[in-house]
């Protein structure tokens, strides 16, 4: 295929979305992972209110276009509030939330399934709360669900690309970008492709790997 | 006649048939007898094909199983049952009995289901036509098992363990119903633990030890002292599974039907 | 501005229109995604080259994301020379999504089937087209209900994106409310909520109908307990 019209230039202003999109990826990921565990949590230890306010909230989420939620942050929000949103930070924020829902349904499945005699011979030994999350639920509960999060985090990953939609310079707005001035879309959309599928793959072979080496280390569950 | 000739089969490393030759005529009934991993099982599914042959071969009424379309036909002379029943669980007990006879024989729907009902009622199971496989205890779905094979007009009967699976009340149900069919003249090629049964009703007795057959006699002979029971690998299996019948042979109790 | 959800009133027609847009484009999405499943699904379970070929279709559309494969479809298929208007190509891009995502749970619902059913099939000499048509999808589909139905009610959840196609479903039109009203929180956050609404409910009619296909069902007439006595090893 010739390449006429593509430049190094077009190679460095993809190789920046990419950036971009991992970098938001990765802590919109982090972000969420944590906020979904906490939640998860305090749904394990059945805080009252708290609790099911969270899960409605988060059963939303998960239930809804995360496009339409970033409508929601990013138009919606600042026409309450009388106050505009970037790009980015709302970006940020809508895909953490997204991303906390969705591990908090995995958490809660990884916490469901340690087992009760557990928790139970912990407590009476008389291990605290705060304790029981961290040396027996967590680890045990953390490896259960590592394959389920790998799962999410490349869709997550692809989830990203919708940010284009709010003008955030991702790999998909790039290619916008590369489209409107080379007109060649089949390639660009391709590359674009291409390059999203590669991050996913490698993603995918290091959540694979450090599954291994979670589960070599983490004791079967209920034994 | 089924004709098993100089049969090998390997699983990896493993030879599980190392040379086994046999024969079944219309009108025997032969019983595999042997311990476990001695290649019982895998000689039957040698013969309806779930196996293929790594040596040997094995025709049925001439047929050779190692060609596809021979095998197909192959397949239609002969009826297999399973140890676990391997029933149609999104199916009826009728329509399991029902399907092969219409789609593979091409018989009419109406006669098909007319000998269905007939088969069900002779085991005992005439109300359970319309019930589903999950419905019934495990007695229940070899007795349907038997009938799906027997739906099929088969020359020979295949089965393989079929009351390997099935606590001791259920398995006399099973055991009466191959009785009879023995008694009425069916062929069969067994594949038992049931040593007791086997005696009853084998005109055959075929030993497999480790994949090799060590003897193949009318089933006299084969507890006779001076006939089977003088190998010493046949001996220390029996008085294993079935001690009295090292001892001379006990009168016959009637099962009930 | 506080929050005015009545703002929306004089706007259903609109927007109820575009929601029928997209339950038209989604119900052929799926269709064909249905389709796709079990042809996919049925070849990813063989070997050979057809076997591989499937496993990497799905590979490639699992792993690239949706509004990728969609401004794919709709600009980059008319540079060589294919025209497909918007409508079509948001229930192709939708078709061949969710058959990749549907053919990985299919062939694991086949994968699940108690290969002695088969078996028992194969010996009483039952055809290849028969077996798979009358034992092997009616079992792998009631298995594959439940997460089958999840993948399709992802679909919908995608639809959204081929607002950026021009398309005018729901998701499109109610960026168009949003512009003529000034009130895009209200306009969104109904959305949302109808979005989360019609999938909870699409949620409930499959788990219905997974119970009731499945209400008959074991494993292969094995009770569980003999399963486990069952002799292991080669004979």
């Amino acid at each position: 295929m010739r390449h006429a019209g593509f430049t190094w230039h077009d190679g460095a202003l993809l190789a920046q979305g990419l950036g971009v999109s991992l970098g938001l990826f990765v802590g919109t990921f982090l972000i969420g992972l944590v906020l979904g565990s906490a939640a998860a949590v305090v749904r394990h230890f059945r805080v009252p209110a708290l609790g099911a306010l969270l899960h409605t909230a988060l059963e939303l989420l998960r239930n809804s276009p995360v496009l339409v939620q970033l409508f929601l942050v990013f138009f919606g929000v600042p026409a309450l509030i009388h106050q505009p949103l970037t790009p980015v930070f709302a970006a940020g924020l809508t895909l953490s939330a997204n991303t906390a829902a969705f591990v908090y349904f995995i958490a809660v499945a990884g916490l469901d399934a340690v087992g009760r005699e557990q928790v139970e011979a912990a407590r009476a030994f008389g291990l605290s709360r705060a304790q029981l999350v961290r040396h027996i639920l967590g680890p045990q509960a953390a490896a259960f669900a590592v394959a389920p999060l790998v799962g999410l985090a490349v869709n997550q990953l692809q989830v990203t690309s919708l940010v284009s939609v709010i003008g955030v310079i991702d790999l998909t707005k790039a290619g916008d970008i590369l489209n409107l001035r080379t007109l060649r879309p089949f390639a660009v959309w391709a590359i674009v492709g291409a390059l999203y599928f590669a991050a996913a793959k490698t993603l995918t072979l290091l959540g694979n790997r450090w599954e291994r080496r979670l589960r070599a280390h983490a004791p079967p569950l209920g034994l | 006649m089924i004709a098993v000739e100089g049969v090998v089969k390997r699983f990896g490393a493993h030879t599980v048939l190392d040379g086994v030759s046999l024969t079944v005529a219309p009108g025997e009934v032969v019983t595999i007898l042997g311990s476990s991993g001695s290649g019982k099982s895998t000689l039957i599914r040698c013969v309806n094909g779930l196996e293929t042959l790594d040596g040997g071969r094995i025709s049925v009424d001439g047929l050779d199983v190692a060609d596809p379309r021979q095998l197909a036909q192959a397949r239609r002379l002969s009826a297999t049952v399973f140890q676990l029943f391997n029933l149609y669980p999104h199916m009826t007990v009728l329509r399991n009995l029902t399907l092969a006879p219409e789609l593979v024989l091409k018989r009419p729907k109406a006669e098909v289901e007319g000998q269905a009902r007939a088969l069900l009622a002779s085991v005992g199971l005439a109300g359970k036509a319309n019930s589903y496989p999950g419905q019934l205890s495990g007695g229940q779905r070899q007795r349907v098992g038997i009938c799906r094979a027997l739906a099929m007009n088969p020359r020979y009967l295949l089965l393989d363990e079929v009351t390997s699976a099935l606590d001791p009340e259920m398995t006399a149900e099973v055991l009466a119903i191959l009785g009879r069919l023995a008694t009425q003249g069916t062929t069969m090629l067994f594949v038992t633990h049931e040593v007791e049964f086997a005696r009853r009703i084998s005109t055959r007795i075929v030993f497999l030890d480790q994949g090799r057959l060590i003897v193949d006699l009318p089933t006299d002979q084969f507890f006779a002292v001076d006939g089977g029971l003088a190998h010493p690998r046949i001996h220390q299996f029996l008085s294993k599974m079935a001690p009295s019948s090292t001892a001379p042979a006990a009168p016959v109790a009637e099962m009930p039907a | 501005m506080p929050f005015d959800i009545t703002v929306l009133t004089p706007h259903l027609d609109t927007l109820l229109a575009g929601a029928l847009l997209t339950a038209e484009v989604c119900a052929l999405g799926i269709a064909a995604a249905f389709a796709l499943a079990m042809a996919l699904g049925l070849l990813a379970v063989g070997g050979g080259w057809a076997g591989r070929l499937a496993r990497l279709y799905v590979d490639v559309f699992r792993n690239v994301p949706f509004v990728v494969q969609v401004f794919f479809l709709f600009y980059g298929l008319p540079e060589v020379g294919v025209y497909i208007d918007a409508f079509w190509t948001g229930v192709l891009a939708l078709g061949l999504v969710g058959g990749a995502y549907g053919s990985d749970v299919v062939r694991s619902g086949i994968l699940a089937i108690e290969p002695g059913v088969v078996e028992a099939a194969k010996v009483s000499g039952l055809s290849r087209s028969a077996i798979i048509r009358r034992i092997i999808l009616p079992i792998a589909l009631r298995t594959a209900l439940r997460p089958l139905g999840s993948v399709f009610v992802n679909l919908v959840l995608s639809s959204s994106i081929l607002s950026m196609i021009t398309l005018d479903e729901v998701t499109g039109t109610a960026r168009g409310v949003a512009s003529e009203t000034y009130r895009p929180f209200e306009v969104y956050a109904f959305l949302l909520a109808a979005y989360a609404g019609l999938t909870y409910a699409l949620s409930l009619g499959i788990d219905a109908l997974h119970r009731r296909l499945n209400r008959h069902m074991t494993a292969n007439g094995a009770p569980k307990r003999a399963a486990n006595r069952a002799a292991g090893g080669w004979a």
